[in-house]
């Protein structure tokens, strides 16, 4: 990865914080370990010789929250690095992505909203969609015709070559299908399915974005 | 030495079975082709495959696991050369003069001597294995639970001076990560900590989740705040042999390199990533003109890929003889381990005797396996990296989802591969390193447990850990200077008739701890510290 170093820039103004890299670390660290020790207020520590389950982990906190204490003092005294450029798009859409295949793989209940178990066969495209648009240089194609050919290539792989334990399609899907298809059968014609529906998309869309989906452009960026 | 030609024999005959044969060479291909693309590491990949090994016998489930994680490190190293982007953190400096061998239209000698050199490295340091395998087991049965404390702290110490960047951000990640280990039910005492009382957090934080999150999905956050430039060489690849000139020039580096690699591989603390940096340093200062480096010069690629790939072998042996895993990847391990049964340790090797020297053999024949792979489907691996990022990663994301959530099929486990993915992006982004907090994860639990022990057998005495010693059998002079207050001559009921001589406690502990103290004070001096940097930013 060719790692852009934005501190190389321009010349960080003068104030007290010298190196707000470390500030907001060593502000981290102190959160972290405040949360620990509000955890842990109820548990008894014991005695060296019966540790207790509150021991170690009080007196890590402790020891995070010293570490902390020295960040901030560092920020105060020493230069150090500036922040780096936050995003807030990549973070957004990729845990949306896993939050999207978590909620309908398996299906789940929020008190009164419950998401049905929609399988693979929804939460597979759904994660590629929504995780695709991450990248500004996202393209709505493109990622339709990745989700359609992946999600039956894993369904096929996890599901019936390596009979792993995940749903594959929503259960109301399978009274679509002739009633003695066994549950390989129907996954087998439903990844099908998708695989033809992706070929079908690239074929009929092939034409009109030829040119700038062309990802091999000669300039060696991509 | 007669043990150990029987005991390969037996590691070949069980590596050398179709099956595993095929297992170990889907393993080297799958560890390349993500050495090869940018943006997946090993430790992903394994988290993310773990669950497709759970219909395979142990062996071949580990044969494949330790496939990919080498054959990463050999992929690694083909892009770095390539396009100038280490696939892998190892093969960092294998870019500088890599690349730029590439760039005169050298390329293929680059690969050919990469490969070569890594084969070596990677027989040399089989052979290590299998001949400090039975010693060291030995050794691990005489640590008590204060020495194994002692030697996690020395472990985790290394890791702190071994981490880049600064050594108070490396310790706080430590403490953060044997903090995350304490999460979930006591296991003496049954109460639950710090679970905000939820039932899947009762069993503790999955270390599967973990490390998919801070390494598989913060390392997409991560890439996408950064356009790529792909630098991809246009001449052609040449030829890939080396000729003899190059041979000359190369082989006292592949030699010190190995030699490197293999000891900084074995120490616990994830040595194995120094061993490029330190080889590559290393063929600079005895280089008649250092000025060639950096310039392509064949030394500065021989050198660090040799030790690249004997450190990551080695790396196996604290895991197989002491059960402490040196680095995250050899984590996975443990956990690959766990799933079959098999619990990590002294006790592999006499209990399952096919595994251990099954697993030893394989790595060889692995190697020889990548060989073969790599060099001449290397025109294969150069087309991949034209896949656009932007279509790899939400493959990426996906693989992720369905990988964890079929290792316990909790949907809930998926939700955190997220939360974690937010935690290590912010870690990143404050300037701290993933790799220590994973690290102080894994020994985490194991710490604790040998802490406790070590605690009541001195009934609450820390001192313990300094004054605690081991017994030994120690010549005649040593034992006569410290007669009366560490040694004392051996009784016939310590089994004195044989030989004469004294019985001496050896502070093991003590010993250990105090390399630990050493090595940091070492690393926290003005002119060391700086440099550390310089090898880790050349």
């Amino acid at each position: 990865m060719s790692i852009v170093h934005e501190g190389s820039g321009p010349p960080r103004p003068r104030g007290p914080i010298r190196a707000p890299q470390s500030l907001a670390g060593g502000l981290v660290l102190l959160a972290l370990s405040a949360l620990a020790l509000w955890l842990t207020r109820d548990l008894d520590q014991g005695t060296l010789n019966a540790m207790g389950p509150a021991m170690l982990p009080r007196w890590l906190a402790i020891g995070v929250g010293l570490s902390g204490l020295a960040l901030l003092a560092f920020a105060f005294i020493k230069d150090g690095d500036p922040l780096e450029r936050w995003s807030l798009r990549g973070p957004v859409f990729v845990i949306g992505a896993i939050l999207a295949f978590a909620v309908t793989i398996r299906g789940y209940a929020f008190g009164p909203l419950v998401i049905p178990g929609l399988g693979l066969l929804v939460s597979g495209p759904l994660a590629i969609l929504i995780g695709g648009f991450a990248t500004p240089e996202a393209r709505l194609r493109d990622l339709v015709i990745l989700s359609l050919s992946l999600t039956p290539f894993c369904m096929v792989l996890f599901g019936d070559l390596l009979n792993l334990p995940i749903p594959v399609f929503p259960q109301a899907l399978a009274g679509l299908f002739p009633a003695d298809w066994s549950q390989k059968a129907v996954l087998r014609a439903c990844a099908a399915i998708m695989a033809v529906a992706g070929l079908a998309v690239f074929l009929a869309t092939r034409g009109r974005s030829r040119k700038p989906v062309d990802v091999t452009d000669h300039s060696g960026r991509i | 030495m007669g043990d150990l030609v029987s005991n390969l024999s037996l590691g070949f005959g069980v590596a050398l079975t179709p099956v595993n044969l095929a297992l170990a060479f889907l393993g080297c291909l799958v560890g390349t082709l993500i050495g090869v693309l940018p943006g997946v590491g090993p430790i992903a990949t394994i988290a993310m495959l773990l669950p497709i090994t759970f219909g395979l016998d142990p062996v071949g489930a580990l044969i494949m696991l330790a496939g990919i994680y080498y054959g990463a490190q050999y992929g690694g190293s083909t892009t770095a050369i390539l396009v100038n982007i280490p696939g892998e953190a190892t093969s960092v400096v294998t870019a500088l003069d890599g690349h730029q061998m590439a760039r005169q239209g050298r390329a293929g000698v680059a690969l050919g001597i990469a490969a070569i050199g890594s084969f070596f490295a990677g027989t040399v340091a089989t052979l290590v294995i299998a001949a400090l395998g039975a010693p060291l087991t030995g050794l691990a049965l005489i640590f008590g639970p204060t020495e194994y404390f002692s030697l996690m702290v020395m472990g985790l110490v290394f890791a702190v001076v071994l981490a880049r960047g600064s050594i108070l951000k490396a310790i706080a990640m430590i403490l953060v990560g044997v903090l995350l280990s304490t999460v979930g039910t006591d296991l003496e005492t049954g109460e639950e900590r710090m679970t905000f009382g939820l039932p899947f957090l009762a069993d503790g934080i999955d270390f599967a989740v973990l490390a998919m999150g801070i390494f598989g999905i913060a390392e997409i956050m991560r890439n996408l705040d950064h356009t790529e430039h792909r630098d991809v060489v246009r001449q052609a690849i040449g030829r890939l042999l080396p000729n003899m000139d190059d041979f000359k020039q190369a082989y006292k580096p592949v030699l010190r390199g190995t030699f490197i690699g293999s000891l900084l591989g074995i120490l616990p603390g994830n040595g194995a990533v120094l061993g490029p940096f330190a080889a590559y340093t290393l063929e600079k200062k005895l280089a008649k003109d250092p000025q060639r480096f950096g310039r392509g010069a064949i030394e500065g690629v021989a050198g660090p890929e040799s030790a690249n790939n004997a450190g990551a072998q080695t790396s196996f042996i604290p895991l197989l003889t002491l059960g402490i895993p040196p680095n995250a990847v050899m984590a996975l391990m443990v956990g690959a381990m766990t799933i079959h049964g098999i619990i990590p340790g002294p006790q592999v090797m006499t209990k399952s005797p096919t595994l251990f020297w099954g697993m030893i053999a394989s790595m060889w024949i692995g190697n020889l396996m990548l060989l073969i792979i790599n060099l001449p489907l290397v025109g294969m691996w150069v087309r991949l990296l034209k896949v656009p990022y932007r279509l790899m990663f939400p493959a990426i994301l996906m693989f992720c989802c369905i990988g964890i959530y079929s290792i316990n099929s909790l949907p809930t486990d998926v939700m955190f591969i997220g939360l974690f993915g937010l935690m290590g992006y912010m870690l990143i982004k404050f300037g701290f390193e993933p790799a220590p907090l994973l690290l102080g994860f894994v020994l985490g639990r194991l710490m604790e447990e040998n802490l406790r022990r070590a605690l009541i057998i001195s009934r609450g005495d820390l001192w313990t850990f300094i004054t605690k010693t081991i017994p030994m059998r120690m010549s005649e002079f040593w034992g006569s200077i410290f007669n009366g207050t560490l040694c004392r001559p051996a009784t016939p009921a310590m089994g004195g008739q044989e030989s004469p001589g004294f019985v001496c406690g050896y502070p093991l502990s003590a010993t250990l701890l105090a390399i630990a103290a050493f090595v940091l004070i070492l690393a926290l001096l003005p002119s060391i510290r700086k440099g550390r940097d310089e090898v880790f930013t050349e």
